[in-house]
């Protein structure tokens, strides 16, 4: 007749033997134990059977002892290469793009954004910056996007303006800096470029980064547009098929 | 080390830290539930060997990322239960950008392949 508590006796005598003393993990394994065993039997299976399954599947007392071993030391080789082709891939593609890499519509903008932000009395180049030099744009991909989106450009800026005169007057320094917002949009923009191909980046891409980085006043003003990073990627993509 | 499905125990073993964290990031649970809960999400994808969940889950504690409380039940069993720290949950966002960038630029390349 099977006896739970001798069979869990026993099994505790073989995980001490292959060298598991820490009481705390043979208490937490035998807790799993107990309970993989009751919902086994639970579901219909003999209390033998149960037992014999629900020990299977904690696994051998040499292997476990091998992994407690490794807990305290350092990662495993492969997850050290698997994290070093991560931080190749995220370097890669995290960063800001650097001029030489702007189409001139994008070089335009982030000149014409820096503008904006002394005209608004802001001490910054802030997204709702980038968003007004891009709606200032007469040609390419971004206007277009505007009027499939069935949106006037002449509505949005009027929103954003509204939305940063509500802010503060600040002090003017010499060269106003990006916030971390826009850095941040500007990855995106850079990453959205490469993952897509494109040699350079484009004033799209700047809009699409915006969109992605979303918590900026840029990214809440399109949301409420309806933009997303779907559409404007199909919107870039169409764009790319009619120039071919 | 690992039995799995259909998913390559690499990937597997890489995954299992930002799974454990994310279902700590919803609320305190313990090995069995969590293993469950993996088992279930993924729809038998993801198969861990069950008692290859506890080293793990103690590499993660003395990084500091979660932490342990054991608690008596009604029955008079006990249960270890863990839950994420402040480091958890920094460690998380971390993980999820990596995997959401790994993600985008595959999807980004196999996108591109279908207009070819």
């Amino acid at each position: 007749m099977f006896n739970l508590e001798q069979s869990i006796s026993e099994w505790r005598g073989k995980m001490l033997s292959a060298g598991i003393r820490n009481p705390d993990i043979v208490e937490e394994l035998e807790s799993h134990l107990r309970e993989d065993w009751a919902r086994r039997v639970e579901s219909g299976e003999s209390g033998e059977q149960a037992f014999e399954r629900a020990v299977q599947g904690i696994g051998q007392p040499s292997v476990l002892k091998h992994e407690f071993a490794k807990t305290s030391v350092k990662k495993r080789a492969w997850l050290k290469r698997l994290n070093g082709i991560i931080d190749a891939v995220t370097g890669a593609f995290g960063s800001a793009p650097s001029w030489s890499t702007l189409t001139p519509g994008a070089r335009w903008t982030l000149e014409l954004a820096r503008q904006e932000a002394p005209r608004l009395h802001h001490g910054f180049v802030g997204t709702e910056h980038v968003l007004l030099a891009l709606l200032a744009l007469e040609e390419g991909v971004v206007p277009n996007v505007f009027k499939r989106m069935g949106v006037e450009r002449e509505a949005v800026r009027r929103r954003i303006e509204n939305w940063v005169s509500r802010f503060p007057l600040s002090k003017m320094p010499g060269r106003i800096p990006y916030t971390p917002r826009v850095k941040k949009s500007l990855s995106f923009a850079a990453r959205e470029a490469r993952v897509s191909r494109n040699a350079s980046v484009g004033a799209e891409h700047l809009l699409l980064g915006l969109v992605m980085e979303g918590e900026g006043i840029a990214g809440r003003v399109l949301r409420d547009f309806g933009f997303s990073p779907e559409t404007i990627r199909e919107e870039i993509m169409r764009e790319a098929d009619r120039n071919r | 080390m690992y039995a799995w499905g259909m998913i390559e125990k690499e990937l597997v073993a890489a995954s299992t830290e930002p799974l454990i964290l994310s279902l700590l990031a919803r609320g305190e649970s313990y090995g069995y539930e969590l293993i469950q809960e993996v088992k279930e999400l993924s729809g038998d994808q993801i198969k861990w060997t069950d008692g290859m969940l506890y080293p793990v889950l103690h590499r993660m504690e003395n990084n500091g990322w979660i932490k342990a409380r054991w608690v008596e039940m009604e029955n008079g069993r006990k249960r270890k239960y863990y839950s994420i720290k402040k480091d958890g949950h920094r460690a998380l966002k971390d993980k999820r950008e990596q995997w959401t960038m790994i993600s985008a630029v595959l999807g980004g390349l196999w996108k591109g392949e279908q207009h070819v």
